[in-house]
């Protein structure tokens, strides 16, 4: 037994004891303990292996910057590897266990890596593993990855909830310590909107671990008072375990709450993780500042931890994490915790200093050795001695913990994440935050100000100044009163020389000084080559603790100031963040919106299989007993709406209505056709070209009066379309009076196609409807029998004899109900979009299938749909651009096998017989392909060459995916009536 | 053959089954209201909106420069579009979007809790007061959204993402013990 839990003192809740269990052995500690001061209460200080060499290591650290103290907690598809013990709440019931070792955690065969380690320096496997390349992918890479690593990933389904949730307020405080909390009490009480963030479950920051009085009472006392008045004004919110790992424009700041992490039994109505996004209109900065670790020889020893982390250990956890502890350190921090842990009755087994002649106060009694350099570390699995050395004299100092002081360096990632880049301070041996302008301002220890009295004076300054600029009227209110301060002197000691064995700089990458030197030598001096080449600073701590002395250690390899070196780039996140917590509730049917159409429950009872198209749900195809295949399904919705009548679905197309003396005008220059003179009542297929004159979109333009428009659009463009129209009407014609309004959801629509549709549709509408009343593309309101108004649309997407009627959306399962009804007598079916497809296939209408971007008018066959009369439209100049007016452009034909059994597929290239497949003999491609019931094969619409020239030649279908080639004759794309006889019937 | 057209509601198979009592926090969805968008005819923008705003028999919702959304519980569409063409006289252009549009009436102490988890806007009285409006994202669906009172918002979503806003909604609500049904 070497670590213990004090007799007294502490935050903890001694009446309250938690079991738990570590690497599968029952333990105990208190509430208000974290997992890493219950394993040390529990003398469990050897946590982890190493991710490389698999060393034995220890707890560092109290706090989110620890290295190694990474464990899994929680089974099953609840495990979270790579947990910080060190900011893990306790709870009762918690299972933790260690990672990256086998079989166990005090015997790893993966330690015999270490044995290696002279030949496994920064990028070794580069060299090593190159020969023969083949086996890189299948053996070293598998290999490396399964020795090197961290936790391992679950690959069950998360079981968790997690949200996001917005928030605003003028100052955000991120950090709940002595800055943070006066900064939150000043703003607070001015009444502005706070919010205080700290990644603590207890708020409070070093307060807590803090032993100079506050107003004559203990520091934590101060803190729960402050907290308890933040708590009863209602314009402060305070956001406990709660981390700002990021900050974004606009001043956004993301943040993540572990609103349920630190409960055994969480409730189903809560989230595990919320993110929050922050609008912070002035964001105050009180993280505080980081003491730097010592690179030494042997530094990595288990027992070797942050001095400040003994004392918080000892003070706020009631925790002694050894008997007999040695400090090692380059300023006054090192003595501080020296007087810290000798209070608590810990031995104090020496002060090495790394200074010569310093006024600071050891402890009574207590040896201080100065002008030192710790060179090794004697011990295994625990640290049991140092070699010290001075002027070349060494010497064993007996030891069973290890505080190391190098010095300190502000928090200071968030102003450092848009951009702008520390700047080294001489006078403080850090870099310290740049001038971000007014919107997030750094306060206390996080802007070098390292007293309690300066943290308290600069926080409350800080967000005073703050609340002036925002209007607001702060009190000035007297400051607490500290006791004698410190000075948090210290001497930069980036490396600590004479090293005996491997000195690391990062802990949890396995980096040491030597790999530094080895980059330097080979050309990675950089420091971000540096921090490529060797791994220092990545994994999931990010060189909190390590980047510094990354620095130093380079600066001073290379004989220049840390000011040269310059630091790596932040970046979010500040710690890792669960993806779940990023995904937030936008999983399953959260991930993306469905849109139903208003005729969706009418397809569901009619037995629709739907596919999803976009957001939509589409209906498919309607299944009958009996039928086995989609296709016959298919076959039997085409032949009947050729035979006898139809009814689909079309209620998904986009709709927009347009209004205004311009509206015409406005028309006019979006499509390419002529549309000014549409007369009244008439429809008129529309094509829309982007303005590099390839084709955009097309649909109908209805003139339902003189200034009254309505355009549809395809399914998948309506909001491009939408998106378009504003441009054109606010950036390229303001001056053009119009108005426009979507009105896709207002109707549904049903198109009723078939040579039996005016006989039935007569069956429910007042209206005449003969050939001669309401001719092909004839537009106009009708009344149905019953009063209920809707429009009709003469227009046709099949060839046949067709009719789109539109009625408010609510109604539209009933009347469809209707169709179906009188339409029993006439054979009516419904179908699908595959039905559709094929009858437009048929009838070779392009859709988007063969508008892909890169098919002008011409192309497609609508050459005639670019008016040559306009003076403009979009698309009109680069129309005529040298290449899209080319004869051997590729042209819509149709395809016909002429093995009538074989089949074409989309997708397909075309080459002339008996030519190889390559770039330089592709004749063209196919765009859609079906299986025709009415003509008994397949067809297929392609872009072939100069296709128009080549109708009855033969080409070869040449279909890579499915290895086949199949002899197809070349015709027109209409397969259907030609002639336009059935649509205009 | 002369016959009566049900009406469905986009939301009748979500709150099928028999009414559930209306919690703290509560989502109302109205069964029948009258929608209209109303765009104004270039230049009489200020017009348009003074004649608007005279009356109380109906909620303007601002949307665009020009472009309101107006709703009304007691009258038809048809009764509402005569009663706007009547007010605006000839000056704006009126849309019928009574079926277009799905109210949803959101009241309780947590509602700001609750929309804050799908809607950036910043909800504080100080910032979005009682009868203002925007249009805004609920999660991932374009809404309308207005303050009606200290703890009442209003959102109008377009009908065919009724569904989806509701299942988000009602997720959203989760932590509030949020209940729903058909306004009565």
């Amino acid at each position: 037994m070497t670590a213990y839990r004090l007799m007294a003192g502490g935050l903890v809740d001694r009446s309250r004891s938690l079991s738990f269990s570590f690497d599968g052995r029952p333990l105990r500690g208190f509430a208000g303990d974290t997992l890493a001061s219950a394993l040390l209460a529990n003398d469990q200080m050897l946590v982890g292996r190493s991710f490389k060499y698999h060393r034995p290591r220890g707890i560092v650290s109290a706090g989110s910057s620890e290295p190694n103290a990474l464990v899994t907690i929680g089974s099953g598809a609840r495990s979270d590897p790579n947990t910080k013990a060190t900011v893990a709440e306790l709870y009762t019931g918690l299972t933790a266990r260690s990672q990256n070792r086998w079989p166990s955690l005090g015997f790893d065969i993966g330690a015999v890596i270490d044995r290696f380690s002279p030949f496994l320096g920064a990028g070794f496997y580069y060299k090593t593993f190159m020969w023969p390349a083949q086996l890189w992918e299948r053996l070293y890479e598998p290999l490396i990855r399964r020795a090197a690593g961290l936790g391992r990933a679950v690959l069950e389904r998360d079981p968790e909830i997690y949200e996001k949730s917005w928030a605003h307020c003028d100052l955000l405080v991120v950090g709940g310590g002595p800055a943070g909390l006066i900064a939150a009490l000043t703003a607070g009480r001015a009444g502005l909107r706070v919010i205080l963030a700290d990644e603590d479950f207890r708020l409070g920051g070093s307060l807590l671990s803090e032993t100079q009085p506050i107003d004559g009472a203990p520091a934590h006392v101060f803190a729960d008072r402050a907290v308890a008045e933040l708590q009863a004004l209602p314009n402060v919110t305070l956001l406990p375990r709660t981390t700002v790992f990021g900050w974004y424009d606009d001043n956004v700041f993301g943040a993540v709450e572990r609103v349920q992490k630190h409960v055994a039994e969480p409730s189903a109505k809560l989230p595990t993780e919320r993110v929050w996004r922050i609008v912070a209109r002035r964001a105050l900065l009180a993280t505080g500042a980081e003491e730097r670790p010592l690179v030494f020889g042997g530094n990595d020893r288990p027992g070797v931890m942050m001095a400040g982390a003994l004392s918080t250990y000892a003070n706020r956890y009631g925790v002694a994490a050894g008997r007999s502890v040695a400090i090692f350190t380059n300023g006054t921090a090192g003595y501080r915790a020296a007087r810290d842990l000798h209070a608590k009755g810990i031995a104090i087994a020496a002060i090495v200093d790394s200074r010569a002649a310093e006024a600071d106060a050891a402890p009574e009694g207590v040896r201080v050795i100065r002008s030192a350099a710790v060179v090794d570390t004697r011990g295994r699995l625990r640290v049991s001695g140092l070699v010290v050395e001075r002027s070349g004299f060494e010497e064993l100092v007996a030891c069973d913990a290890v505080g190391m002081s190098g010095g300190w360096s502000p928090v200071i990632h968030l102003a450092c994440q848009r951009g702008a880049k520390p700047v080294w301070s001489e006078a403080l041996n850090a870099f310290v935050a740049p001038d971000v302008g007014g919107g997030l301002r750094v306060a206390g220890s996080a802007n070098g100000v390292y007293t309690l009295s300066g943290c308290l004076g600069d926080g409350a300054a800080k967000a005073s100044a703050i609340a002036s600029e925002l209007g607001f009227k702060p009190a000035q209110d007297v400051l607490p009163a500290t006791g004698e301060e410190t000075d948090p002197s210290f001497t930069a000691l980036w490396y600590a020389p004479g090293a005996k064995s491997k000195a690391f700089v990062d802990f949890q990458n396995d980096v040491h000084a030597k790999d530094l030197g080895l980059a330097l030598r080979e050309g990675f001096g950089h420091v971000e080559h540096a921090k490529r080449y060797t791994t220092s600073g990545m994994a999931t701590d990010q060189g909190k603790l390590s980047n510094i002395n990354a620095v130093g250690i380079l600066a001073g390899m290379r004989g220049v100031s840390p000011a040269d070196v310059g630091t790596t780039t932040f970046r979010p996140f500040y710690t890792p963040v669960s993806f779940g917590a990023l995904a937030g509730t936008a999983r399953d049917k959260h991930a993306a919106p469905v849109r139903k159409s208003p005729l969706h429950e009418w397809a569901r009872k009619n037995g629709a299989s739907f596919v999803e198209a976009g957001p939509w749900y589409r209906s498919a195809w309607f299944p009958r007993a009996g039928e086995k295949t989609w296709r016959e399904s298919v076959d039997r919705e085409v032949l009947n709406v050729r035979a006898n009548v139809g009814i689909c679905d079309v209620s998904t197309l986009g709709k927009i209505e347009l209004f205004g003396p311009d509206a015409a005008e406005f028309l006019n220059r979006l499509y390419s056709n002529a549309l000014l003179k549409l007369p009244v009542g008439r429809a008129r297929y529309g094509l829309m070209l982007r303005e590099d004159g390839f084709v955009y979109d097309d649909g109908t333009v209805s003139r339902l009066a003189e200034e009254h428009f309505l355009v549809t659009t395809t399914t998948a463009l309506a909001g491009g379309v939408m998106s378009h129209m504003e441009y054109c009407s606010q950036v390229l014609w303001p001056d053009l009076k119009v108005r426009f309004c979507s009105v896709s959801d207002q109707w549904a629509q049903i198109a009723i196609a078939g040579p039996k549709a005016r006989s039935v549709l007569q069956q429910l509408v007042e209206d005449d409807i003969s050939n001669a009343a309401f001719p092909f593309l004839a537009v106009g309101t009708v009344t149905l029998k019953g009063g209920l108004k809707g429009r009709l649309f003469r227009i046709s997407f099949s060839g046949e004899l067709a009719f789109e009627l539109a009625v408010p959306a609510g109604f539209g399962v009933a009347v469809a109900d209707q169709i179906m009804e009188v339409g029993r007598a006439f054979d009516i079916c419904a179908y699908g979009v595959e039905a559709l497809n094929v009858l437009r296939l048929e009838k070779g209408l392009p859709t988007h299938a063969e508008f892909d971007g890169r098919v002008t008018p011409d192309d497609a066959g609508l050459g005639r749909m670019v008016s040559a009369q306009k003076t403009d439209f979009i698309g009109k100049h680069l129309s005529a651009r040298y290449g899209l007016t080319a004869a051997d452009r590729s042209q819509l034909v149709g395809l016909k096998p002429v093995d009538k059994e074989k089949d074409i597929r989309a997708g397909a290239h075309l080459l002339r017989e008996g030519m190889k497949p390559s770039t330089l003999n592709d004749q063209g491609w196919v765009s859609s392909a079906c299986f025709s019931p009415v003509l008994g094969h397949h067809i297929a619409l392609a872009f072939l060459k100069s296709g128009r020239e080549r109708y009855g030649e033969r080409i070869v279908v040449w279909d890579k995916l499915r290895d086949q080639e199949v002899m197809a004759e070349v015709c027109n794309p209409v397969f259907v009536d030609p002639e336009n006889a059935r649509m205009k019937a | 053959m002369i016959r009566d057209y049900y009406n469905r509601h986009a939301l009748d198979e979500k709150l099928r089954g028999a009414p559930r009592p209306a919690g703290v926090n509560h989502l109302a969805i109205a069964h029948r209201q009258a929608v209209a968008m109303v765009l104004a005819q270039a230049g009489e923008e200020d017009t348009v909106q003074r004649a608007l705003s005279q009356t109380t028999e109906f909620i303007l919702r601002f949307c665009a420069s020009g472009e309101w959304l107006v709703v009304s519980e007691n009258d038809t569409p048809e009764g509402l579009q005569r009663r706007l063409d009547a007010l605006c006289a000839g000056r704006a252009y009126i849309v019928d979007q009574s079926e277009a549009r799905v109210l949803f009436r959101l009241s309780g102490p947590s509602t700001r809790r609750i929309l804050a988890k799908g809607v950036g806007l910043d909800l504080h009285p100080a910032a979005f007061a009682t009868g203002a409006s925007a249009n805004a994202l609920c999660g991932h669906v374009a809404v309308n959204l207005a303050r009606t009172g200290d703890d009442t918002f209003e959102l109008i979503a377009p009908r065919s993402f009724a569904e989806s806003l509701f299942d988000d909604l009602m997720a959203m609500g989760r932590e509030y013990d949020l209940t729903a049904a058909f306004a009565g």
